[in-house]
């Protein structure tokens, strides 16, 4: 019953977006404006209707609607209520569900925000956007139909994939990354729409677009820190990034929004770089559609490639046209979207940016080859080959590494050009934080090249960009006599996109030291242990209390309780590592237990044991630093919050604009 | 209580040995791993390095140093041992590509075509600061160059 309801409603939206999508170029054709009205209708219409379909899956897999055949591939009568209702992503067709719904809630969030604003260019962008929502709508009621009847009805289901219910982050990282991705396709839509109604060559569109990229960037930047961290809880390595291809798909994206993020500002205040900011937005696009694809296709082996079908075909004709269609647009375009802008100098924080910008493309390039390469292999050939760790690790860290150096660099210089003598009284400063860090690092024990450099480099950056908030505060504290607080307050109060991004810097630099404090100086040992041994890694201590078993609805688990056992032999802490053998796997889900502090993790997985609770096999693991990783996401959140905000622009006024837009912002931009 | 448990742990442990010992191919060993002592560091260090660029069958891309999984803790004994006997790191490694396939590597060897992938990166980089360095020249030259 339900069911019919919910297809009903996503044929009905199809019907309604490309109606939509459609009558918006008559529309501006033939003057009648007040049509829009009706293609603004078809927005709300679909994400009311997607809305439905939505809430219906959530319905029926709650109340166990095993006729519903994603009911009957997800869901269970005994796993717990929470993560039936997170089944909703936890497989294709519900994902592709998800996806619809956000880019529905993006869509009429769009028209809300900007309907007003006179001109061509938000229709232009609300089409594009009916458009992708076509694609998906397609997909909703063809391949990826999450309502099929089922018969006979199955009395009970398998359940969603294990590692997928053995952890409440699950609730937390996929729609965070599906706000970030998703996201990713308004800016996408202001480009095409600045295009289509020859707005590109103004900065009124860019101005729109920022900020729906920094906050689809920000979702990002928190879905890929909750990723690692659910990797870190769930998997049982003690590590949080593999480059893995479905970790890689969620970086890349991350990468050019970053870089967008940044050659933007040189296009608003040089009125520059115009084509290239315009090609990020569509890059971002596309690597994200890119990222479904490569999960969701199985085309790779992956965690996340949990079905195959004939969707790929799909995924790969829509690439294939949003590919030849921007193409054509923006080489067709791109003489009218090109200015000419001039450099003060090059020793300004545009250079900077304009390296920023080749290191972040370099990265994502050599990611992208990287993750692309092992199909490339198998095709020409026939050989299957792994492209892994030591693989990123060696081509990717100097780019990256070079990229902590330039965070330091670009805040230190001013815009417009500096003498070489200034520049170098701006540079000079934060080396003595680079020196003291990388010293200390040293001095830990750390040996490799990279590990020394990335230390020094995050010591630099954090010093210059601290060092941007104390210079303004003193001037502050000076001139108006204001306290440190109000004065920290009201200089990010008075130009929040400038010191939004020094906090989202700050975020960057504390994950980067944690990464590599983390990564340098963690050790590991394993042992078998019968109840009352011991276990001792890095001064950290635990001891084996006695092995236990637990029956759950949905699983058997087993666990080993650990005593961590302080300096003086008294017990300062349990933990509990466990595995979950769940009815629908042969494998067994890792749980490890995290002892988290300041300083570091103890991180203890269970590894192996005797049925007869004689002696276990653990895994102690001393990370140091790693809970830096995690605040940092949040710092960068916080950063890209403030960055959101319209306070003041900076000192420098903004380059004028060229051309005559066609159209005025009105007040809602 | 504690009876219970305990019939939790043998069941769950016989169900897992029934239903494992196909993935378990191409290891010779299937006792249990010998657990490293302090005494031979200096092998545990080359086990380590050599686990590191080799990947776990069964996982997504972990290494068999980094895989939790039984089949990684037995290839890793298998990868001790050979050292021990005094095999070389390389010839271990092809051992395991004898037996898997190239695909067990990590690391793709520089060789033929895989050469483009370790190339086109580096290409691209130079190729970015020649034009980073070109544009910035330009941009900065004196007006009357430019129209």
């Amino acid at each position: 019953m339900i069911d019919l309801l919910a297809h009903n409603a996503l044929l009905v939206s199809l019907a309604a977006v490309a109606f939509g999508a459609i009558l918006t170029p008559v529309t501006i054709r033939t003057g009648r404006r007040e049509w829009l009205q009706l293609v603004y209708g078809a927005v709300y219409a679909n994400f009311l209707l997607v809305s439905i379909a939505a809430v219906s899956m959530v319905v029926a897999l709650v109340t166990h609607d095993f006729s519903v055949s994603y009911v009957a591939q997800v869901g269970s009568r005994s796993t717990p209520l929470l993560f039936t209702v997170i089944s909703l992503w936890g497989a294709l067709e519900g994902s592709i569900l998800f996806w619809a719904w956000v880019l529905g809630l993006y869509s009429a969030a769009v028209v809300a925000l900007h309907r007003r604003r006179l001109g061509n260019l938000v229709p232009y962008a609300v089409m594009t956007l009916l458009a992708v929502a076509a694609f998906f709508a397609i997909l909703l009621v063809g391949p990826a139909d999450p309502f099929l009847p089922v018969f006979p009805v199955p009395a009970d289901g398998p359940g969603p994939n294990t590692l997928l219910q053995n952890h409440y982050l699950m609730a937390v990282h996929p729609p965070l990354l599906y706000l970030g991705y998703v996201g990713m396709s308004v800016p996408f839509a202001f480009a095409l729409g600045a295009i289509f109604s020859n707005e590109a060559a103004s900065n009124d569109w860019s101005i729109l677009s920022r900020r729906w990229m920094l906050t689809s960037w920000g979702f990002l930047s928190a879905a890929i820190i909750a990723g690692m961290w659910w990797s870190y809880e769930v998997l049982g390595w003690g590590g949080y990034w593999a480059w893995d291809p479905v970790e890689n798909a969620s970086f890349l994206p991350w990468l050019t929004a970053t870089a967008y993020l940044h050659s933007v500002m040189v296009q608003e205040r040089r009125n520059m770089l115009r084509l290239w900011t315009l090609n990020l937005c569509v890059a971002t696009f596309v690597l994200t559609i890119l990222g479904t694809f490569l999960t969701r296709s199985g085309i790779l082996s992956s965690v996340h490639a949990f079905t195959t079908g004939a969707i790929g075909y799909y995924f790969l004709a829509f690439i294939a046209i949003v590919l030849v269609t921007t193409l054509m647009l923006v080489a067709g375009n791109s003489e009218r979207i090109q200015t000419k802008g001039k450099l003060g100098g090059a020793a300004s924080r545009e250079t900077v940016f304009l390296l920023n910008n080749l290191f972040l493309t370099a990265v994502m390039l050599t990611v992208l080859v990287g993750t692309l390469y092992p199909l490339v292999a198998e095709a020409v050939r026939g050989v299957k080959v792994s492209v892994g760790v030591p693989f990123f690790n060696r081509m990717a860290l100097p780019a990256m590494v070079s990229l902590l150096f330039l965070m330091g660099v670009g805040p230190a210089l001013p815009w417009g050009s500096t003498t070489w003598a200034d520049a170098r009284k701006r540079l000079y400063p934060p080396g003595i934080a680079a020196m003291i860090l990388g010293a200390i690092a040293v001095i830990a024990g750390a040996r490799s090249v990279y590990a020394i450099l990335a230390f020094a480099f995050v010591g630099y950056a954090a010093m210059s960009n601290v060092r941007e908030f104390w210079i303004g505060m003193r001037a502050r504290h000076r001139a108006h006599g204001e306290s440190w607080p109000t004065a920290l307050v009201r200089l990010v109060a008075g130009n929040r996109r400038r010191y939004g991004g020094y906090v989202a810097h700050i975020g960057v630099l504390l994950i980067a030291l944690g990464i590599t404090a983390s990564s340098t100086f963690r050790s590991e040992r394993e042992a078998t242990l019968t109840p009352g041994q011991t276990l001792t890694v890095a001064g950290h201590t635990v001891r084996l209390k006695n092995l236990w078993g637990r029956e759950e609805p949905q699983r058997s688990v087993i666990g080993a309780t650990m005593d961590v056992v302080g300096k003086n032999g008294a017990i300062i802490g349990t933990m509990e590592p466990r595995m979950n053998y769940y009815r629908v796997s042969d494998q067994p889900v890792p749980t490890p237990a995290v002892r988290s502090s300041i300083t570091g993790d103890l991180y203890v997985n269970l590894m192996a044991f005797e049925s007869s609770g004689a002696n276990a096999t653990v895994k102690v693991i001393v990370e140091p630093f790693v809970p830096w990783i995690w605040f940092g996401g949040l710092v960068i959140v916080i950063g890209a919050i403030i960055g959101l905000g319209y306070g003041g622009r900076s000192a420098t006024a903004p380059a004028p604009a060229t051309n005559p837009a066609p159209s005025i912002a009105s007040a809602d931009s | 209580m504690k009876r219970h448990a305990l019939a939790t742990l043998a069941v769950v442990a016989g169900a897992l040995c029934a239903a494992r010992p196909a993935s378990a191919q191409g290891v010779e060993a299937r006792s249990r791993p010998s657990v490293a002592t302090a005494a031979d560091s200096a092998l545990e260090a080359q086990t380590t390095a050599v686990a590191s660029t080799l990947r776990c069958p069964v996982c997504q891309g972990e290494s068999l140093q980094d895989s939790p999984s039984d089949l990684a803790r037995q290839m890793r004994a298998v990868v001790r041992d050979k050292l021990r006997a005094g095999e070389t790191p390389d010839e271990v490694r092809a051992y395991f590509v004898s037996k898997y396939g190239e695909w067990i590597l990590l690391e793709p060897t520089m060789t033929g075509l895989n050469i483009l992938l370790y190339f086109i990166p580096v290409l691209l980089v130079i190729g970015g600061l020649v034009l980073v360095a070109f544009l910035v020249r330009r941009w900065t030259a004196p007006e009357s160059t430019t129209p």
